[in-house]
């Protein structure tokens, strides 16, 4: 089995619903984004690209590629983010991560990985999301799981369940009959930095 | 070798070591002080959360790392210069191959300790030896520095066992034949950290390892020549000017490698006029440029000062050789910060405190404009007390152990 994401490219109108809910449904400290939605115009948000004449607004929703030959377990000296053999879903765990940030340096999907720079801290004063969401750790390296909490009850991740524009798929790959093994087989699709040789497990339909 | 062996053999029993003047007191007691401070600053670091540093997700390696390379570096050129004689049964430098080995302790020691201050969790450090994943070029490099330190003790060792008659010179010459391979090795494997993630266009290239250990090799013997002129002025060591020629001169050649190797790898880059010729602007016309410039002139001056045999003076030497230090220096911070200089992904919407160095000050819409990382005070303060470390076992080394420099005449 290998879990992966089909994210429609067409659908998506950028309202970052998908971010919201991921960091409420995995109660994200402040700072820490798993889930981005870039655009391609430019660096500040909603930047449309293009022409004067004829601008353009793509946007990208990027978070960990879940790569079925990852760089960055790898390159983790003790483990501490490594690849479910069962479901495909690349783990982390926070108790066993001693922040060398390796794994930042190895990912080539730059910015997917974060590192919990001081103590978390919260918006909120209580917690948010799933109860059996992974208590976040100070100076440990953390990304996007798949939700693998949710997955393991047979939920889907929170950004899928949630997207308003139902832009995004979620199942195994490696199941002929599954969704998004028939959308990949009936639309064109595109994958991030394919040259890098990781063969991620998130697909973009253009 | 064999003429140092004879001078030992001649003079032993040696003479118990002088106790070292007020200078070198004074000098330990500085040293002291600076790594006290340092080790409190790591404290600070470690409680109030490395946010302090200007290490960021986008950039999340700094000045630690940069000089984690740069005292490996040290450490292994230090080391390969002092043995080569030995294990090639060659014709010395000198009898500095106890102090050069000492120092190269202490240069790994100091590399040791840059890695430590850099983790996040260095409570954790005992998984390393629990949970090895021996995959990761990070656990290649922590098994390959931890035999090459203990190497370098035993070799050391070995001296003061062949000083009291112990030992015979031929155990001596397969230490320092090991201790060669591995030092090669340490730094090629600290260059793979780099080179083996194809996730930076400018790390990713085979050349990494060889220009590494290149740089090792003119930094080290950098290190060296400066640890020994500067001995000899105090008159505790005996050093032939023919045998600092013969240093001065391989010194030259190392630079020249080196440059040579950095030259290859930008005409590889920027040729083919892809992603590569980024790398390229980016060090001779963008934000490294300064750090380029600096490096290349250093090297340049160095090698002009070490071939003309006029200049080729002690002064001169010493100023060459600081110059060759300085330009590696530079050299690791193009490596560190060149690395992260270029994103595969542009970071739209996601410039927060934690992911870019320098929000606050609005650096958010400017995007990667200038270098995108630069130290904090704390890290600066944090380095110092590490460096200090270093300074500190050098000097009790040089007061205490029997490094052979003591009784000797200019």
């Amino acid at each position: 089995m290998r879990y992966g994401m089909v994210i429609d490219l067409k659908r998506c109108s950028g309202c970052k619903t998908c971010s919201v809910v991921c960091k409420v449904a995995n109660n994200l400290p402040n700072n820490i984004i798993w889930n981005r939605v870039l655009t391609e115009g430019g660096n500040a948000p909603d930047t449309a690209g293009g022409t004067w004449e004829n601008p353009t607004m793509q946007h990208w929703p990027v978070a960990c590629q879940h790569c079925e030959n990852p760089a960055c377990t790898k390159v983790c000296p003790v483990g501490a983010t490594w690849k479910d053999a069962e479901t495909g879903i690349v783990r982390q765990d926070y108790d066993k991560c001693i922040g060398c940030r390796m794994c930042l340096a190895a990912c080539p999907y730059t910015g997917v990985r974060s590192f919990n720079w001081e103590e978390p801290a919260y918006y909120a004063d209580f917690a948010l999301g799933d109860a059996d969401a992974a208590k976040h750790e100070k100076h440990t390296v953390e990304k996007c799981i798949f939700c693998t909490q949710r997955v393991a009850k047979g939920e889907q991740p929170a950004c899928v369940a949630d997207c308003i524009g139902r832009a995004r798929h979620f199942g195994d790959l490696d199941d002929p009959n599954s969704e998004v093994s028939k959308l990949l087989a009936t639309r064109e699709w595109t994958q991030l930095h394919p040259e890098f040789g990781t063969k991620p497990s998130v697909y973009y339909l253009v | 070798m064999t003429d140092t062996t004879a001078a030992v053999a001649a003079k032993a029993p040696a003479p118990a070591p002088k106790k070292g003047g007020k200078g070198l007191m004074i000098g330990i007691g500085v040293c002291a002080v600076v790594m006290v401070v340092g080790i409190a600053l790591w404290m600070v670091q470690l409680s109030g959360g490395m946010v302090q540093t200007g290490m960021r997700n986008l950039d999340s390696w700094g000045f630690y790392i940069t000089l984690f390379m740069f005292f490996v570096g040290l450490s292994a050129g230090g080391l390969i210069i002092s043995s080569i004689p030995n294990a090639f049964g060659m014709k010395g430098f000198g009898d500095i191959s106890r102090v050069a080995i000492w120092s190269s302790i202490c240069c790994t020691c100091v590399a040791i300790g840059f890695v430590v201050v850099d983790l996040g969790g260095p409570l954790r450090l005992w998984e390393l030896f629990v949970y090895s994943n021996l995959n990761s070029p990070l656990m290649w490099d922590i098994i390959v520095l931890s035999t090459y330190l203990i190497l370098s003790i035993v070799y050391l060792w070995a001296y003061s066992r062949e000083d009291a008659g112990k030992m015979s010179h031929v155990a001596i010459r397969v230490i320092s034949i090991i201790a060669l391979v591995v030092a090669v090795a340490v730094h090629t494997v600290t260059a793979w950290i780099f080179s083996l993630s194809a996730a930076h266009e400018f790390w990713h290239t085979a050349l990494m390892g060889p220009w590494f250990v290149a740089s090792a090799l003119d930094c080290g013997t950098a290190l060296v020549l400066i640890v020994v002129i500067a001995l000899q002025k105090a008159g505790r060591i005996a050093f032939d000017r023919a045998h600092m020629v013969n240093l001065a001169k391989m010194l030259a050649v190392f630079t020249c490698v080196d440059l040579y190797f950095f030259a290859c790898d930008l005409l590889t880059s920027g040729f083919p006029g892809g992603s590569g010729s980024d790398v390229v602007a980016m060090l001779t016309t963008g934000a490294l440029a300064p750090f380029f410039w600096t490096q290349i002139v250093c090297m340049g001056l160095a090698c002009v000062i070490l071939f003309v045999p006029r200049l080729r003076t002690k002064g001169g030497v010493v100023l060459a050789s600081a110059l060759v230090i300085a330009g590696v220096f530079c050299k690791r911070c193009e490596i560190l910060v060149g690395g992260f200089q270029i994103p595969n992904i542009q970071f739209a919407d996601v410039a927060n405190s934690f992911t870019i160095t320098q929000w606050e000050s609005g650096m958010s819409l400017l995007g990667y404009q200038g270098m995108v990382y630069w130290p904090t005070p704390i890290e600066f303060g944090v380095a110092a007390g590490v460096v200090a470390l270093g300074g500190l076992l050098l000097l009790l080394g040089i007061k205490y152990l029997p490094l052979h420099l003591t009784g000797k005449e200019k």
